[in-house]
Order: C-alpha cells, then sequence, then structure tokens
C-alpha cells in the first residue's frame, strides 16, 4: 500500500508540473496574440 | 479560468481515487491500476487520428491551409498520446508477462500505428512546396486512418492475445467493470479529454502565430 501513495504523489507531481506549465504557456499565447494585432 | 480549475481538481480526485480504491482488476493486482491512465492515453490517440482525417478532409475541400496547420498539429499530439499509451502499455506488460515487449497483436497494432503517422511527418518533411505537401500529407493523413479502426479494434480481437481485452466491456457489449471503477475511469476519460483538447488548443494558436509572423516576414 506504500508503495501506491509514493506513486500517486509522483503522479501528483507530475500532474501539477504539467498543469503549471500550460497555464504559463497559454498566457504565453494570448500575449503574443495580443501582439500580432 | 473557471473550466482550467475545474480540470486540475477533476484529474487531481481522479489520481488519488485511482490510488486509493481497490484495484480494478484484483486477478491482475496492482498493476492494473494503469488502466485509468492507459485506455484515455490510448482513446485520445484515435481521437487524434480521427481530427486528422476531418481537418485533411477540409484542407482538401477548401484548401484553407489553416485546415492542415490543425491536421498536422493534431496529428502530432496524436503521435505524443500513442506513444504514451505504448509506454504505459509497456510497464504493465513488463510486471504482468515478464517483458516490455511481447510482440502481442495490440502491441504489435500501435507500433504499426506509430510507424504510420510517423512516416505522415516524414512525408510532411521530405516535400517542398506549402500547397504539394498539404494536399499530398492530407490524402495520406485520409488512407492513414482507415486502417486505424482495424488496427485498434479488430485485429487485437480476432488474434489470440495476451492482452486484456473485456476490461471495459465484455462480448455482450456489458460492462465487466464494478461502479466505483467505472465512475474514476469515465472521470478519467473525461479529463484526459479535456487536457487534450486544451494541449491542441494551444498548438493550433502557436500554428496561427507562426503563420502570422512568417507571413510578414516576407
Amino acid at each position: 500500500m506504500d508503495g501506491n501513495y509514493v506513486t500517486m504523489v509522483v503522479t501528483l507531481v507530475v500532474w501539477v508540473g504539467l498543469f503549471i506549465f500550460l497555464v504559463r504557456l497559454d498566457k504565453k499565447v494570448k500575449r503574443l496574440e495580443e501582439k500580432l494585432k | 479560468m473557471w473550466w482550467k480549475t475545474l480540470i486540475f481538481v477533476a484529474m487531481s480526485v481522479v489520481i488519488v481515487f485511482s490510488f486509493v480504491t481497490p484495484a480494478p482488476q484484483p486477478q491482475i493486482g496492482e498493476a492494473s491500476r494503469i488502466f485509468y491512465y492507459h485506455i484515455p492515453l490510448a482513446w485520445i490517440c484515435v481521437i487524434a487520428f480521427a481530427m486528422s482525417m476531418v481537418y485533411s478532409i477540409r484542407y482538401l475541400k477548401t484548401r484553407n491551409i489553416a485546415e492542415d496547420d490543425k491536421a498536422a498539429e493534431v496529428a502530432r499530439l496524436g503521435l505524443i498520446f500513442c506513444a504514451l499509451a505504448t509506454v504505459t502499455g509497456s510497464i504493465f506488460a513488463k510486471v504482468t508477462w515478464g517483458s516490455f515487449w511481447n510482440w502481442d497483436p495490440r502491441e504489435t497494432s500501435i507500433f504499426v500505428l506509430l510507424l504510420l503517422y510517423g512516416a505522415y511527418f516524414a512525408l510532411r518533411g521530405a516535400i517542398e512546396g506549402e500547397e504539394k505537401k498539404a494536399a499530398l500529407a492530407a490524402a495520406y493523413a485520409i488512407f492513414a486512418f482507415i486502417t486505424v479502426p482495424f488496427l485498434i479494434f479488430v485485429m487485437p480481437r480476432v488474434v489470440p492475445s495476451l492482452h486484456p481485452n473485456e476490461s471495459v466491456v465484455n462480448k455482450e457489449m456489458q460492462f465487466t467493470m464494478g461502479v466505483t471503477v467505472r465512475w474514476i475511469f469515465a472521470a478519467s476519460l473525461v479529463c484526459f479529454t479535456l487536457i487534450f483538447l486544451w494541449i491542441f488548443n494551444l498548438a493550433r494558436r502557436v500554428s496561427v502565430i507562426r503563420r502570422a509572423q512568417m507571413e510578414r516576414e516576407q
């Protein structure tokens, strides 16, 4: 069971990292789109 | 922003529940938890390739280069999700069958799929001239997708396979999963689909920016 919790935490860390990356990328793209207008 | 928060919370809940609830297939054991991630990845790979075919048809109809850009972006994402499905499948194979790769019909199918869409990008890279490249790639994407239902759904069921074939539904098309597993699986499928659509939206917008910059430079 301990192994499951370790894997769960690692998966959550990966997910949080991916989510932050996508949010930041979204903001960057929005900025570039506004520059192009 | 609310929908991003919703995706974040929903996916986090799916991750937690996928590990704290009993394993979906007790006869396979803890390794069967990968089912909550592996199947949605394979599902998105099929959706992405289907979308690539639709955008390719639209390109051939309208000759609008933006449609070709969308077809290429969604095929690229499909290829990434296909590679992730292959990796998660290999991990499952190692734990349950003792080897990362067994040339099982489903493994062979996904390998052929990777080659098919890898060739799509090789084709795009080999042709010069925007319109010629777009037209040939669109024709290729349409023919490539015709093989997808056969490779994913038919071939692995016709040939004897090690792969669990009745994880979701049985031959009578009845759910084989318990209620909890079914809910976590459905939520995982929805979350992965939304994340895919978000990434695709970003990729599409980046390609629009790239094309606009190229046009400015010319």
